[in-house]
């Protein structure tokens, strides 16, 4: 695996502890370090988009930050298009890989366009003076994440998901084979959130780069990526990391195991994370289709424990479909007249007053 | 089709320019010659414009007087002016540009009050006789002093502020931290005064009202060499402060070593507002509000012009509050200090109503 643009082999990743660096003449009466993970085998391949995932205080943003040699591993080396990156050159290092951060760029009057022509630092002259190729590989990075309509726009007017293309703009005119990205969907709606993951993906897939973004979004996650780093803990307070293809990370259970807490449980069927509705009181549902599900979804919220296709319980039947004619039919058991309801919130509070008389009697 | 008709005429969003609209520098380029020459016009004794042209280009027709008055008391004070403003105005740029702050400026953080412990520093150990005008009698050797101390002085407090800042990342902090370390230097000040006699007070306060014109000869030679070498560093950091506004991760990340233009930018200041501080006193506001004034009417962040622009607006502005401060026209002049907050103070507060994303867009 040569051509890996990224390479880590046997990385640990943490703190050093101040005490070591000040007063170098005093043992140290701690241990040296604080590792955050350990153990770290990474391989990024050109053209790949790969989401880092890890519940919080996992180390996401340690090992964003020793990936871009803002932080030192504590052990181990970052190989960069080969290099070791502790030999690099910063500006060197900036000819590599580009950073996206959450960090908000407060920036008196600064236009889009001169944010994202800063992105040409590393290549420019002592006065920053772009040249007509520099100026292009701007408009390019600018017209790629579709923000020209706003490029003379000044940062601070731009809302969330602007701002967000814009920085990754700035980091696609540096022109770098490898972006990494800290939380880019952070703060944004679910069509911003769509729009950032899916230009990554076209800049990985066209441009042939090699795309890291840490994220806590699972479901875009599996969507998304070619390749999923997940940071997990493995007994104690060390994280291990396990890298694999979406898919097989859901079939192996690695994220249930990762993100598992009382209360919640993982839906393998739709990859995502649910609330685990404790339900009490059964009711019987006969019906399919969209409605089904949604009414299903309705049941399992107000606290029952809804079972497919059952009439011998307390149950609600569906008819018509979603065009037309649509009713609810509640049989609330052998003591009680049925209701029928032209809505899912009426139904609900039917069955609600049911499974309250049923808890007093 | 449509797209291709709509594409074919004129594109709905041309490409914005990286350069700003040059006429601004040339009309303040304008203005600062014109204010120049009003300057050296007004004073107590009046000299028509036209001598004072013809004084200025060498002409030996003039009275005497009058051409006395002219190049050892007017030319000096105005070129003062000039460089003072200039000084001020680029290291106030720096500073709000390295915190990331629209209120940071030399007299915010502290930065004149070390210069003017400096200079206090200097007063005492020179003896109970000494103060501000015997040291300037002292000729080049007592100006380089004085220099060196409030430089130095300015230097401390500034190195004190970025101690904290490497390990304080909140802008707010910082600020409050220099602030603080103004007011100690100040009331290490106050103690020096209390056990200082009256004479000597006297002198501290008349020094620290600010005046433009105790500079000439070879002080004046003093003061522009250490401003033009402060001037020449900032000048050449501009590329990298660009970038320090996208703050210190992702200066770091485009291959910028920011320890070391942090020490530029340091150095810099500390020459440009302590030689400035110690040869004129303490002047405020100036720089402050010049930054925000340029950002404002070149409607950019590039330093590169942001430099230049800040250099002519600081002359500028002092040039205004030195005309201003002897519109009374009679013997006695204000103090530029008083001067400069008047005028300064209502700019500052014109530009945070302007832009009302102030805070948004900057701190």
């Amino acid at each position: 695996m040569n051509d890996s643009m990224i390479q880590t082999r046997n990385l640990a990743i943490g703190y050093r502890l101040r005490q070591r660096e000040f007063i170098a003449w005093r043992k140290p009466s701690h241990p040296a370090s604080t590792v955050v993970a350990g153990s770290i085998d990474l391989d990024l391949a050109p053209g790949e988009l790969v989401c880092l995932l890890g519940p919080n205080g996992s180390g996401k943003s340690t090992l964003m930050r020793t990936l871009a040699g803002v932080q030192q591993p504590l052990s181990g080396s970052v190989l960069l298009k080969g290099h070791n990156m502790a030999g690099l050159h910063p500006k060197e290092t900036a000819k590599l890989l580009s950073l996206v951060l959450t960090d908000r760029v407060m920036t008196g009057n600064m236009s889009v366009y001169a944010l994202v022509a800063l992105g040409r630092y590393p290549y420019t002259g002592w006065m920053g003076t772009l040249s007509d190729a520099d100026e292009d590989m701007v408009r390019r990075a600018i017209e790629t994440t579709g923000t020209r309509a706003f490029a003379h726009r000044h940062i601070g007017d731009l809302s969330d998901g602007e701002r967000q293309k814009v920085m990754i703009a700035r980091a696609i005119a540096q022109d770098t084979p490898v972006i990494l990205l800290d939380e880019p969907t952070a703060h944004l709606d679910l069509p911003n959130r769509l729009e950032i993951i899916s230009l990554l993906k076209r800049l990985a897939r066209e441009e042939g780069k090699a795309v890291v973004l840490s994220t806590h979004e699972l479901d875009l996650a599996l969507q998304a990526s070619d390749r999923i780093w997940l940071m997990k803990r493995s007994g104690g307070r060390v994280c291990s990391i396990v890298t694999a293809i979406p898919e097989s990370l859901v079939l192996e259970g690695h994220l249930e195991k990762a993100f598992s807490r009382n209360g919640f449980e993982f839906d393998q069927h739709s990859g995502s994370f649910r609330f685990r509705h404790e339900g009490s009181s059964q009711v019987g549902l006969l019906g399919d289709g969209v409605t089904a599900y949604w009414t299903r979804r309705a049941l399992e919220r107000a606290g029952c424990r809804v079972v497919q296709g059952a009439s011998n319980i307390r149950h609600v039947e569906i008819s018509g479909d979603e065009s037309r004619d649509m009713q609810w039919r509640f049989f609330p058991g052998e003591n009680g007249e049925p209701v029928v309801t032209g809505s899912l919130d009426e139904l609900l509070r039917a069955v609600v007053r049911s499974s309250k008389e049923e808890e007093v009697s | 089709m449509s797209n291709t008709v709509s594409e074919l005429c004129a594109p709905a969003h041309p490409w914005p320019s990286l350069v700003p609209k040059s006429g601004m520098i040339l009309f303040m380029l304008l203005l600062l010659v014109l204010l120049f020459m009003l300057d050296i016009a007004l004073g107590s004794v009046s000299i028509p414009l036209k001598s004072i042209v013809a004084i200025l280009f060498g002409s030996d027709q003039e009275p005497v007087a009058w051409e006395k008055i002219v190049t050892t008391i007017r030319l000096p004070k105005a070129i003062t002016a000039v460089i003072a403003g200039a000084a001020l105005s680029v290291s106030g740029l720096q500073m709000q540009t390295l915190f990331r702050n629209p209120l940071a400026g030399p007299s915010v953080l502290g930065i004149s009050a070390g210069a003017s412990l400096g200079v206090a520093v200097v007063m005492l150990a020179s003896g109970g006789a000494a103060n501000a005008f015997a040291i300037r009698q002292l000729g080049i050797g007592g100006s380089w002093l004085l220099v060196l101390a409030a430089t130095a002085g300015a230097m401390a407090v500034l190195l004190i502020v970025l101690a904290v800042a490497v390990r304080i990342k909140d802008n707010v902090v910082l600020l409050i931290v220099g602030i603080m370390v103004g007011n100690i230097t100040t009331s290490l000040i106050s103690v020096w005064q209390y056990f200082s006699a009256p004479e000597q007070i006297q002198d501290y306060l008349i020094w620290t009202f600010g005046s433009l014109g105790g500079v000439f000869g070879s002080q004046l030679v003093v003061l522009s060499v250490v401003v033009g070498v402060g001037l020449l560093i900032s000048f050449a950091a501009s590329k990298p402060l660009n970038v320090m506004l996208l703050g210190e991760s992702y200066a770091r990340s485009l291959g910028m070593g920011t320890f070391s233009i942090r020490l530029f930018v340091i150095l810099a200041t500390s020459l440009l507002a302590g030689s400035v501080t110690g040869f004129c006193g303490p002047i405020g506001f100036i720089g402050i509000a010049v930054p925000h004034m340029v950002r404002s009417i070149l409607n950019t962040s590039d330093h590169r012009f942001l430099m230049p622009s800040a250099t002519l607006m600081g002359a500028i502005l002092m040039l205004v509050c030195d005309v201003i401060a002897q519109m009374p026209g009679a013997q006695t002049t204000l103090p530029i200090n008083a001067v400069t907050a008047l005028v300064g103070s209502p700019v500052v507060i014109w530009v945070i109503i302007r832009q009302r994303n102030l805070k948004s867009s900057f701190a």
